[in-house]
């Protein structure tokens, strides 16, 4: 039995059974979670590229090519605080506290910079050039939605690392017990996975 | 002892935990954690509102009385219907089935102390009835009219509370996955030791199909709820062709999780007549690897054939004939289970309890509503049978005689578990030759009024057709009787019914196996299983229930968490 079996790891590794176990359901629950997660962005994906081909005007006239350099930029931000978070959960096993504060902090800043060069992005889009949520046709609706829906995600992201850190700052997670840690680099890798997919459909096809 | 405890420490898993019982009324009854309760809320909460959802059906029949309709106006009676299927469809078979059967009886089956996630459980029931609530208050506002599938352009420009429908079955949705992420995660890491995928119970392999439609196409609904109440509360053109939306997208994205929940409502039913077969048959289960793998089977299929709801809807031709041939694949694994369970009978010991009475109805009448499912899936038939009351008899047979029967069966069976007295088998016969005759009574001859070209979902019809309307009236109150009948047995039972014991039938899987109902922790030792529960020749295939039926004491909170 796989539960048993990583149970008997930890408890040479002197971490409690009943802790391990737990851990196991939570993170297949998270994982499933996410899964769901992604159904969602699918079901929505799949509506802009329905509408897409159903060949009733798209582009709608007046929108043309999005900024894909800048968005190329932005997308690097958000993979580098994929690398960054990566590299925060590995120091905190390897018990290298101020690293993994350090990377962790990293990873929300770039969060945060991801959202405002969305911010930009949008600002840029609405004056500039009159495209809205409601007023542009399907690629308005679905630009706005999906993307606002990524960036909800990524928002909530930044939210749930920062209480991350004032919980490993309080001494909530030791070096073998930090289930929280696990989840929130999942989550940040699984928002990192939606943007190449809205990158994809949005701005290279 | 001490060995005994050995043993459990290292196979129980995380079930060995125990939390101390509650013992304030709220916590233990209202803001319960425990599977068992939250069952039962779900199956109450359900049962209530199916008695609101039944009413509009008695209002939809009392208007069919006359072809000029008079009871209620056109406009009422779309509100009418569309509340009606939405209700019976999200509040009360999807609920009932997983939230009620599946919490109360599957950690019971597989040996295990409650679900994986036990306050997530708890935060999916209380999100059900708010939402329910919110469902019934659209008539305030004005209830949806576009029938239970809300198709836009109607659904577009329909009456504000279908604002408050989108909302009420997302919340239902969130509920749903919340639900099946927590089952999944159940079966998948709590089954008792011994207890492998072969040795599950059939009920508990219906729930581990259903679980993953529950997460993924509920989710995939939620989706598409949510883009129609964006593009009526701010504009945002999905669905409109002017704006350059697509009405047939929605069609898309309702069948992607409509079909599915189709089989969410299904698959538990089966599972319950699986449980049921065997036990009133004394027998073991015929072809038991067969039905729980084509339950996997039709749960994969289900995700491949949406399409064949919109034959009539512009669907490109290369298009059909796929979504068709598969319709008609789902016929195999469905047509594996009937024949199995079928070849349960023969030679069977029959006792015809109510529960078996229900279980063999259900064979009957499902059959027949799968057989006009197979005719639907012909394109050139459904161009044929689309929009009329054909469909209205299809879904009615396979969702009432289907699964309504399912979960009376269930009721009948599993009631003497969950209250510990046992349901009249005097009132119960009655129960179910009234429900039988009366329900066949009243959806029979909607397939030959469908056949011959009465459109569903109309107020005022053709004058040919009032005979056979009024027919399907009386036979529909003949049913309503025999629900009254049921909830009466119910309600009198828990107070007067015979002393139900621990295992009133002899059936032979685990939640049998223990007092009804069950403690608070379920087992006091979690068993060990050697075997599947149904080879009725062998002795019961459980270690470590010797204590079970004694006044040893059960597992205690304080001892537990030293572990």
């Amino acid at each position: 039995m796989a539960v048993a079996s990583i149970a008997q790891h930890d408890e040479h590794q002197g971490v409690d059974r009943l802790y391990a176990e737990t851990r196991d359901l939570r993170l297949q629950g998270f994982l499933l979670f996410l899964v769901s997660d992604i159904v969602l962005f699918s079901s929505f994906i799949f509506a802009y590229l329905y509408l897409r081909n159903s060949g009733q005007g798209f582009p709608p006239p007046g929108i043309g090519r999005l900024d894909v350099a800048f968005a190329a930029y932005n997308s690097m931000v958000l993979f580098g605080s994929g690398c960054t978070m990566h590299y925060a959960l590995e120091n905190w096993k390897h018990g290298n506290f101020n690293k993994y504060a350090g990377c962790l902090i990293a990873t929300i800043v770039l969060g945060l910079m991801f959202l405002g060069g969305q911010g930009y992005e949008y600002h840029s889009l609405i004056v500039n050039d009159h495209v809205t949520w409601s007023g542009s046709g399907i690629f308005g609706a679905s630009f706005f939605t999906l993307t606002g829906m990524h960036g909800f995600h990524v928002f909530v992201g930044v939210c749930y690392l920062s209480i991350l850190l004032l919980q490993s700052v309080h001494g909530v997670y030791t070096k073998q017990k930090f289930f929280g840690l696990t989840a929130g680099t999942l989550y940040w890798h699984f928002v990192d996975v939606i943007w190449v997919v809205l990158f994809s459909i949005f701005y290279l096809i | 002892m001490q060995t005994h405890e050995q043993a459990e420490l290292h196979g129980g898993g995380v079930a060995d935990h125990i939390h101390p019982e509650p013992q304030t009324f709220v916590r233990k009854y209202i803001f319960s954690i425990d599977h068992k309760i939250i069952g039962l809320q779900y199956i109450i909460t359900g049962f209530v509102f199916f008695i609101l959802a039944g009413l509009l059906a008695e209002v939809i029949r009392a208007q069919m009385m006359h072809a000029t309709g008079g009871v209620v106006d056109s406009n009422t009676y779309d509100e009418i219907y569309s509340v009606h299927g939405s209700a019976m469809v999200w509040l009360v078979v999807i609920p009932l089935l997983t939230g009620g059967f599946g919490n109360f009886v599957f950690p019971l089956q597989i040996g295990a102390r409650d679900v994986a996630f036990p306050w997530l459980n708890m935060l999916s029931f209380w999100i059900f009835p708010p939402a329910g609530l919110m469902l019934f208050a659209s008539f305030l506002m004005g209830a949806p009219q576009a029938g239970w599938t809300e198709y836009p352009p109607m659904s577009l420009q329909g009456q504000a509370g279908t604002s408050m429908w989108c909302a009420a079955i997302f919340l239902v949705g969130v509920s749903s996955t919340l639900t099946g992420i927590n089952f999944l995660v159940t079966i998948l890491k709590m089954r008792a030791p011994g207890m492998t995928f072969t040795r599950m119970p059939l009920f508990v392999w219906a729930q581990f199909a259903t679980a993953p439609l529950l997460m993924i196409a509920t989710t995939a609904l939620a989706g598409a709820l949510a883009a129609l109440f964006m593009e009526r509360q701010f504009g945002v053109p999905f669905f409109d062709p002017t704006k350059g939306g697509s009405p047939v997208l929605w069609q898309h994205m309702f069948w992607f999780y409509s079909h599915p929940a189709v089989y969410i409502m299904i698959l538990p039913a089966f599972g319950m007549i699986s449980e049921i077969f065997p036990t009133f048959t004394r027998k073991p289960i015929f072809g038991y690897k067969m039905i729980a793998f084509s339950s996997v089977a039709i749960a994969l299929l289900g995700f491949m054939v949406w399409a064949h709801h919109m034959f009539t809807s512009g669907l490109a031709p290369w298009l059909q004939l796929p979504f068709m041939l598969l319709t008609m694949v789902i016929a195999i694994p469905t047509g594996i289970k009937i024949f199995s369970w079928v070849t349960t009978l023969w030679g069977g010991k029959i006792q015809f309890t109510t529960a078996m009475l229900f279980a063999i109805g259900f064979i009957a009448t499902f059959t027949f509503g799968g057989i006009t499912g197979v005719f639907l899936s012909a394109v050139p038939f459904d161009l044929h049978a689309h929009g009329t009351y054909f469909i209205v008899a299809h879904l009615h047979y396979v969702l009432v005689g289907g699964s309504l029967m399912g979960i009376l069966a269930g009721m009948h069976y599993w009631f003497p578990k969950m209250s510990g007295r046992m349901l009249s088998e005097k009132v119960g016969r009655w129960t179910f030759w009234l429900f039988f005759i009366g329900f066949n009574g009243t959806f029979l001859p909607m397939h030959w009024q469908g056949l011959m070209g009465m459109p569903r979902r109309v107020a005022q019809y053709d004058p040919q057709f009032q005979g056979v309307n009024q027919f399907e009236s009386y036979a529909s109150v003949v049913m309503t009787i025999a629900l009254l009948l049921f909830f009466y047995n119910v309600l009198w039972s828990l107070r007067h019914g015979k002393k139900a014991g621990p295992n009133p039938w002899g059936a032979r899987t685990l939640e049998w196996q223990i007092p009804s109902p069950p403690h608070y922790y379920n087992f006091k030792h979690v068993p060990t299983v050697f075997a599947a529960p149904y080879d009725f020749a062998e002795p019961l295939p459980y270690t470590g229930l010797e204590d079970e039926l004694t006044d040893s004491p059960g597992p205690q909170p304080a001892s537990s968490s030293s572990s």
